[in-house]
């Protein structure tokens, strides 16, 4: 005998109502806790990673009163320097040079990068590292108190030197010599080195007009167009021409968000879709669970539930599962974030990064409140149904919209070769065209998902592809360097031990090269080489640095992807240049534009756009002897080399190695590089997610469907229905819709495609060539539209052989 | 053996405690033959009737229809079995509501995958036949009770089965319907068709059948050839 529970254990009777309503329901149970937990995996990644490529900027900003404009001038504006309107903080003017340096990083053996590095710094005078705007954070050391002292910029490019390094300043007379006692970061990266204010004159360049560096904090600068109006109101309250060049704070911004900024949008676009999927599926399965249970709640309604416990007792049937699934989802959601996070973590050094804990908290609850609001119609409808017309209702067959579509398949020319189960199953969906279309929907979403996920991977191979150039130039010989200028690689951003301080063992540039040649010349395979030189060099009005590639000699094959305009003329004053560059001078390709560094000019004309991201540092690609009159020196870094088709890349590479000895380096190109093996992992993931949510949305659909007929299932099989044949007409009541669904989402995906891939685009500072963008080939439509019907098959699968065992006599027997 | 149906020693169990729905029940059934089948509510009739026509397997014993051991037939050759061998007819009809007339009709020979013209064809002359030929293209709910038996009888017998099984035809009509129905079945009955009707109605057994056996508690309590009336 069961003992009857003390009164205060009872449980509410709209609980005991739902528990005997879920009990009956464990598939459609695990179908709400599946999909909304991948729903909430999607979106906690995605707002994870939308707020944390922010959130070291953000904070480093805030912290330091960071200035949203960094004004280059002249000493007689900045005499006369005014206060424009909208300004609520300024600092300076503090004189500013730039100068090519020799880092000699004497550090204790084993503790990184040691030797002699070259490389240009924009120097800053300022006496102490707070004031009202950039107030500096000092990361270690001290600030500079003595003449002879410098503190470097922690975040500046290449290898980082340790206290007590020095530096040579060659451009100053007499090439002065300073030590580094502090490291310091400026959330803007306002300089790359700051020395006390009266030391700086000693470092000008001869000749180098004297510049000086404004800081300004403003009252609205949220948006470009907000921070382009406070620097023209700069611009007018300074003497004509006295503003050189405008630094925006959102340029570092992007700099410092770049690594996840270009993968948020398209993931963004997953968490959406995850979320409709979601609530579809929840709504179909609580109108399911209603239409099965009208006599149900009928009956409990005429022993006195009130239309709010009916309300009730579905809400918890929904959301006990729904709790679960969002709080699994959660975990799956940080769980997918670790590899991108910590990708970026170690780029910009900023610690460990996780998805905030309000995300945690705030994703999971907005999922779980929408399920309970995708729920709420169905559940108020049921509640509003009277008891007698419920219960009259759950006796009556079935709507049935579905008649006129099973004679026209019975009997139409087109279909009456079918298979008798193959018709029935076509002509099921329109007895019930409202689930139908919900289910059209989630497989149209899940179609959606991955043919984006399919495009968005191909895309980003071809990115990979393109940024490494590794199709054009499938090796590159690195040359040692430049012994002339007593340094070891040449360009700060090759970081790396160069050469023993003051070697000389190296052989010349003009030998180097003979000995490349001859090793190229010698060795079957080759097909084409060419000169390469890389240097990074500061440019008054640009922050940052300006990277210069220079070919010496026909370069046009060299792999670089064209956005827009044509590859530069050898041996003219053209140049091509990505993106950053056009951004950050505000010129377009067509125009000309004059280079300015350490006292020399160039004025170059840009002949296109090339696909180069670069982490938003401005780049320009030329002629060398042209870039080289702006740049002294930019000296030949390595050879690219394209083989003749059949070589083989490895042994090709081996055999160079061994016959240019020991001083060179021939390296065969790989264009996957760790993040982007990580994204693609991530949209993979994404992908098959999405699709198993779409399975399920299937899987419910169909067993709600079997569950509606399942007397009529027995009397296909009473009257000689084998169990193939059962199998078959279930599969095929969703393969049309899942066909369907594959249609129609086809077009939207590309669109969509269009629409993210420049966003990302945008995210990452660079337009995007055509060729990157048009990643679906025809067959792959055609292959991809079939993925609706894969998910429609794959998801009736399991409730179809479940329809194929039941036992006849008792499928008779259920009323 | 000559027999059409042979039950030899047959239990079924729906609980694994419980009483036996069918007990150690052993019948043979000739070809031709028209038998009735009565006894009470619940004891075991329609259990005895989804047997042999392979809609459940036996707990125990043997069923063989035709020289098939249903028993041991895989599900798909029951399916097979039930589409060729047996037509099945029930109390409450179990016509599909959203197909016309013709398309329930036709079904059983669909599925069996015969010519689309040989099976309107028969599907034509069941429809005759039955006197149903003008409600071939409306939907069972619009029909009266009687005529959606004779869908039902029309549908069952589309394969030329060898043996019609009919679960209390008559339960859900009026007297004068099911005295119709009645009389169709025996005169399916004289043109060769044999045939096992379970019925409640005393009336009905002793004029449609030859012979007549009682269950009770699922077992066999009477068997006997019914006198020809007068
Ligand atoms: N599918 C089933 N599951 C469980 N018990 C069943 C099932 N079918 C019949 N029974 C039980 O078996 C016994 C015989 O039932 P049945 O053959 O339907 O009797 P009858 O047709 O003579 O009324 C009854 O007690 C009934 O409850
Ligand atoms: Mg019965």
């Amino acid at each position: 005998m069961r003992a009857t529970p003390p009164p205060a254990l009872q449980l509410p009777p709209a609980l005991r109502a739902a528990r005997g309503g879920l009990s009956g329901r464990r598939v459609q149970t695990a179908v709400i806790a599946a999909v909304v937990l991948a729903a909430t995996a999607a979106c906690t990644l995605a707002l994870g990673l939308l707020v944390d490529s922010n959130a070291p900027f953000d904070h480093a900003f805030a912290a330091q009163r960071g200035a949203h404009v960094t004004a280059t001038v002249t000493p007689s504006a900045q005499l006369a320097a005014a206060r424009p309107s909208g300004v609520t903080a300024q600092a300076g003017p503090f004189a500013e040079t730039t100068d090519s340096v020799t880092i000699v990083i004497a550090g204790r053996p084993g503790d990184g990068p040691q030797g002699v590095f070259q490389t240009q710094l924009t120097l800053v005078g300022r006496g102490s590292p707070g004031g009202p705007v950039d107030d500096l954070t000092i990361t270690a050391g001290r600030w500079a108190s003595a003449p002879g002292e410098v503190v470097l910029d922690r975040n500046r490019r290449g290898p980082a030197p340790l206290l007590g390094s020095r530096l040579t300043v060659h451009g100053a007379p007499g090439s002065p010599r300073l030590t580094v006692v502090g490291l310091a970061s400026s959330a803007t990266g306002t300089a790359d080195a700051w020395v006390l204010p009266a030391e700086l004159a000693k470092l000008r360049t001869p000749h180098a007009p004297p510049t000086a560096q404004l800081l300004y904090r403003f009252a609205r600068a949220g948006t470009t167009a907000e921070v382009n109006a406070d620097i023209a109101r700069l611009r007018a309250a300074l003497p004509p021409g006295g503003l050189l060049g405008a630094q925006s704070y959102l340029t570092a911004k992007l700099r410092a968000t770049g690594s996840i900024a270009p993968w948020v949008p398209f993931i963004v676009a997953f968490g959406l879709i995850g979320l409709v999927m979601s609530v579809l599926i929840v709504a179909n399965v609580v109108s399911g669970a209603v239409a099965a249970g009208t006599r149900r709640i009928g009956v409990l309604k005429s022993v006195g539930f009130s239309p709010g416990q009916v309300v009730a007792a579905y809400l918890i049937q929904v959301t006990a599962p729904a709790l679960a699934g969002c709080v699994l989802g959660a975990v799956a959601g940080n769980l997918l974030s670790v590899p991108l996070l910590g990708q970026t973590a170690q780029v910009y050094g900023v610690g460990t990064l996780a998805v905030p804990f309000w995300v945690d908290l705030a994703v999971p609850l907005a999922i779980l409140a929408l399920t309970a609001a995708a729920a709420l119609p169905p559940a108020i409808h049921a509640a509003r149904l009277s008891a007698v017309q419920a219960i009259a209702t759950g006796r009556a067959p079935r709507p049935s919209g579905g008649y006129a579509a099973h004679r026209l398949l019975a009997r139409a020319r087109l279909t009456r070769r079918l298979p008798r189960p193959v018709t029935l199953g076509l002509a099921s969906p329109f007895a019930r065209p409202g689930r139908t279309l919900v289910t059209l929907a989630a497989i149209g979403f899940g179609v959606l998902a991955v043919t984006f996920a399919a495009g968005l991977t191909t895309s980003l191979n071809r990115v990979a592809a393109d940024l490494s150039r590794s199709t054009a130039v499938p090796v590159q010989i690195e040359v040692p360097g430049d012994p002339s200028a007593g340094s070891g690689p040449a360009a700060g951003a090759k970081a790396g031990p160069g050469a023993a301080p003051g070697g000389g063992s190296l052989p010349s540039p003009a030998a180097q090269q003979r000995a490349v040649l001859a090793a190229l010349h010698a060795q079957p395979g080759t097909r084409r080489y060419v000169a390469e030189a890389d240097d990074a060099i500061s440019v008054p009005g640009l922050s940052g640095r300006l990277s210069l590639t220079a070919f010496g000699g026909d370069s046009r094959w060299t792999g670089y992807a064209l956005v827009s305009g044509r590859w530069y003329a050898a041996g003219s004053d053209q140049v091509v240049v990505n993106t950053p560059f056009l951004t950050a001078t505000g010129t377009a390709v067509g125009d000309s534009y004059t280079l300015t560094s350490g006292g020399r000019r160039r004025t170059v004309r840009i002949a296109g756009q090339v696909f180069d991201p670069s982490g938003g540092t401005p780049e320009v690609i030329g002629g060398l002897t042209a870039l080289a009159s702006l740049d002294p020196q930019l000296a030949v870094t390595q050879y690219d080399v394209t083989l003749a088709p059949g070589t083989d890349t490895a042994l090709y590479t081996a055999a160079l190695n061994r016959a240019l000895g020991p001083d060179y380096q021939a390296n065969a190109m790989s264009d996957s590089s760790p993040e982007l093996l990580a994204v693609i992992g991530l949209v993979g993931a994404l992908m098959l997610l999405l699709a198993a949510v779409a399975s399920l949305g299937v899987l419910n659909t169909v067993v709600l469907q079997i569950r509606e007929r399942v007397h009529d299932l027995g009397v296909f099989k009473a009257v000689g229905m084998t169990p193939r044949q059962t199998m078959a007409m279930v599969i095929c009541s969703v393969a049309g819709t899942g066909l369907a669904a594959g249609l129609i989402a086809i077009p939207a995906v590309i669109a969509l495609h269009h629409t993210v891939l420049p966003v990302m685009g945008h995210a990452a500072q660079t337009a995007i060539p055509a060729a990157v963008l048009h990643a679906y080939q025809p067959w792959e439509i055609v292959l991809l539209a079939l993925a609706g019907l894969l998910i429609a098959v794959a998801g009736a699968l399991a409730p179809a052989s479940w329809a194929a065992r039941t036992r006849t006599a008792s499928a008779l027997r259920a009323e | 053996m000559d027999n059409l149906v042979q039950l030899t020693d047959v239990t079924k169990r729906y609980d694994h405690d419980g009483t036996p729905a069918l007990h150690h029940v052993s019948l043979a059934v000739a070809p031709g033959e028209a038998l009735a089948v009565m006894g009470p509510s619940g004891s075991g009739k329609s259990t005895l009737l989804n047997l042999i026509a392979g809609l459940d397997r036996p707990t125990g014993g043997e069923v063989s229809v035709g020289g098939d051991r249903v028993d041991q037939l895989s599900e798909t050759g029951l399916a097979r079995f039930r589409r060729r061998r047996v037509g099945m007819i029930f109390q409450f009809f179990n016509l599909l509501d959203d197909m016309t007339v013709l398309d329930n009709i036709l079904l059983p020979a669909q599925l069996a995958g015969l010519a689309a013209a040989r099976a309107r064809t028969r599907a034509g002359e069941l429809l005759e036949a039955l006197r149903i030929a003008k409600h071939a293209d409306a939907y069972p709910a619009r029909l009266s009770g009687g005529e959606r038996q004779r869908v039902a009888i029309a549908r069952a017998l589309v394969n030329r089965p060898a043996l019609l099984l009919a679960d209390e035809p008559t339960g859900a009509l009026d007297t004068a319907t099911g005295e119709e129905i009645g009389e169709l079945l025996l005169d399916l009955n004289h043109s060769g068709q044999t045939l096992i009707v379970v019925t409640h109605n005393p009336d009905l057994a002793a004029r449609y059948a030859r012979r007549v056996i009682r269950l009770v508690d699922g077992q066999v309590a009477s068997d006997a050839a019914v006198a020809v009336r007068p």
